[in-house]
């Protein structure tokens, strides 16, 4: 019942919050492009990060007089949905997009529950789709032949080896790691893949789940600290729920090192845990502090108050990618545009590198974007750079 | 695992979670009691006292002492306006209230996400250091919140057994009509322990976000942990809450600990309806005549 009412609400909140662009002067047509994201509860610094990149990219389109496309300028109209990180609320905002408000282009979902929740309705459709998330079926499904899906972060299946390796490098003194996670399908799939790859390290793993919306992790975080772990994983928990578990993990007295291999944003942990998050390492998507993200950061600080989510760059950059394959293909027939996509290898993104897509042999269509990643460390309250990582995927 | 050290630890963290599930459920159960009415709105009330804490004592900076008490006081005195505009409507009348306050929960909840946006904040905690005593380790911000929830149910234990206002609360809470014909103004009393009880949620809602997180849906898990602590203890029982509340954190802490997180929200969920089934009024209410 709570579900069902916050949706509800929550597209009349967000509807009246979103409002709509001004069009260009001289744009003639409309051209709706759809985000599903999570703007409430624990995944909300992701939601807003992706949502946030995408209107500024739209934005910036408009600035210069709209995208056109076979001689008609059209203006880009940003409409966001709330999927509160859940599938059955994404399938809902995917129908909605994709039936009533006859969306052709969508941002989001991120995670997997959501994007599971979505595909099933945008693909049937051929909705061209970009999406964050980590499961296999978010590329390895039924509609693989003619998929309309991109991946446009990594998965756990990209960067866990990469990151299990720097562990095994860079702390030798590292020999059993703890991870806890959600009770749910999710939880227990990112877990299980992080898993794998820390006994093929020879680490060995302690685990626990508890209740998605749990706040209180105290008992099960002294549970893990009379395991004797050398490692707290804090895996992809949601940034809301990764702070509170480092936070009342220091409270119990855990001392070991903490990582999160998996999620963006040091910030927004950083800001909630307070000085208890110093040494803590992240996996992030983005270096905030790149010289080259400058002017998109004077863009976001001018239009957005508030901590900057590494989405947000990588979706302004996702967006770049939708905006040269609608340019390319000089259509909006999504499998004309999707075709030109996959052709823009070596393409310079803003923020992401050269597009270079594999995908293939794992997941049976090449749409899993290849881009490099950082290990955060937080040192004096800010994330510094504490590696690179190229990920070697062919 | 069951050393002395790891048993004092899970007792400590227990203690610290009945303190805010008995803070949390003290209002709401004091609204059934006196009122009948379901205050499905109560994490909103709480979410609440949140943002006022967060403005009061996070971005105003007043001191700590002050700002805590002085938030629960702003949210408190603003939902008068509440209480004059919808919660009258409902008193006496169990089963409209809770459809009723529900609209108002999520009126209240959506106006927050339209002026300060679904992102969630932390506000600051007075104390933010973890001391080490011997073998255990113990929260500041914790310890702070346990100290207050103890004042707060010995103020408000005081409150209703020795001052005149007090006593004509729990004389119309045991039957509103008898205490009408002895010459207790029930309007008036009906004011007074909506303003308390909507000071403690929002007392509560501020120790809330302090401790998790600050979001205008922060208030579903305090209503969530009221229900059950208000349940196990006894629906307008107050001595019930404390109670309720007492073994709801202790057991959490202690399954949790144990057994894991899923056995503990198992058994949590598992004790609570072998309770309603057996008995249903809860172990210090009284059955419905």
């Amino acid at each position: 019942m709570l579900d069902f009412k916050r949706t509800l609400l929550a597209f009349g909140a967000l509807s009246l919050a979103a409002g709509p662009y001004v069009p260009a002067a001289h744009a003639d047509e409309e051209l709706k492009i759809g985000v599903i994201a999570a703007l409430s509860g624990g995944g909300t610094a992701w939601g807003q990060g992706l949502l946030r990149g995408v209107e500024i990219a739209a934005e910036e389109v408009n600035a210069n007089g709209g995208l056109t496309v076979d001689g008609t300028t059209y203006t880009l109209k940003v409409i966001p949905f709330d999927d509160q990180y859940n599938a059955a609320q994404a399938k809902t905002a995917a129908e909605r997009l994709v039936h009533d408000e006859k969306v052709r282009f969508m941002f989001g979902p991120m995670g997997s529950p959501g994007a599971l929740g979505a595909i099933p309705v945008t693909q049937p459709e051929k909705v061209l789709q970009f999406v964050e998330g980590y499961a296999p079926k978010i590329l390895d499904n039924e509609w693989k032949d003619d998929s309309h899906v991109f991946r446009v972060g990594l998965s756990s299946g990209e960067f866990s080896d990469p990151v299990v390796e720097w562990v095994k490098e860079s702390m030798p003194e590292v020999k059993k790691v703890g991870m806890i996670a959600p009770n749910d399908a999710v939880g227990q799939q990112a877990i299980t893949a992080l898993v794998e790859r820390y006994k093929n390290q020879g680490f060995e793993v302690w685990t626990d789940f508890y209740e998605r919306g749990a706040k209180e992790f105290t008992p099960i975080l002294l549970r893990m600290v009379t395991e004797n772990v050398d490692l707290f994983d804090l895996n992809s928990n949601a940034p809301g729920e990764a702070a509170l578990l480092l936070k009342q993990a220091r409270e119990v007295g855990y001392s070991g090192k903490v990582l999160q291999a998996g999620g963006a944003g040091v910030a927004e942990i950083v800001e909630a845990v307070g000085p208890a998050a110093e040494g803590f390492l992240k996996y992030d998507v983005v270096d905030l502090s790149d010289p080259k993200m400058q002017n998109f950061l004077d863009m976001y600080r001018e239009k957005y108050t508030g901590l900057i989510n590494g989405l947000a760059p990588e979706y302004y950059s996702a967006a770049q990618i939708l905006f040269e394959g609608i340019r390319r293909a000089d259509s909006l027939d999504t499998s004309k545009v999707r075709d030109e996509i996959e052709k823009m290898e070596g393409w310079e993104t803003p923020f992401l590198g050269p597009v270079r897509w594999t995908g293939k042999e794992k997941y049976g269509v090449e749409h899993q974007i290849v881009i490099p990643f950082y290990i955060m460390k937080v040192v004096d309250g800010k994330g510094v750079v504490e590696a690179k990582i190229v990920p070697d995927l062919d | 695992m069951y050393s002395p050290a790891v048993l004092g630890q899970v007792f400590i963290n227990g203690i610290s979670l009945s303190a805010i599930y008995i803070l949390v459920s003290l209002g709401f159960t004091l609204l059934f009691g006196i009122m009948r009415v379901v205050n499905f709105a109560h994490g909103a009330m709480a979410m609440l006292g949140g943002y006022a804490l967060y403005y009061i004592y996070g971005q105003f900076q007043v001191p700590y002492l002050i700002a805590a008490p002085l938030a629960a006081l702003t949210v408190a005195t603003g939902s008068l306006v509440f209480e004059r505009l919808v919660y009258r409507w409902f008193y006496q009348k169990m089963f409209q209230s809770m459809i009723g306050l529900l609209g108002l929960d999520m009126a209240i909840v959506f106006t927050a996400v339209i002026i300060w946006d679904p992102h969630e904040r932390s506000v600051p905690a007075p104390i933010s250091a973890v001391y080490k005593v011997g073998p255990l380790f113990l929260s500041g911000n914790k310890l702070v919140i346990i100290a207050v929830a103890a004042a707060t149910l010995a103020a408000f234990y005081l409150f209703t057994h020795f001052t005149r206002y007090g006593l004509a609360m729990r004389a119309a809470a045991q039957d509103v009509e008898i205490a009408e014909v002895q010459g207790v103004n029930t309007d008036r009393i009906y004011t007074l322990s909506f303003f308390i009880a909507i000071f403690m949620a929002a007392l509560a809602g501020g120790f809330f976000a302090q401790t998790y997180v600050l979001s205008p849906f922060m208030g579903e898990r305090p209503l969530m942990m009221a229900f059950i602590a208000v349940i196990l203890g006894g629906m307008g029982s107050i001595p019930g809450v404390a109670l309720g509340g007492l073994i709801l954190g202790l057991s959490e802490s202690f399954l949790g600990t144990y057994f894991g997180g899923t056995t503990s929200v198992f058994v949590t969920f598992g004790a609570v309806i072998l309770l309603l089934v057996f008995r249903p009024w809860g172990l210090l209410g009284t059955p419905e005549t």
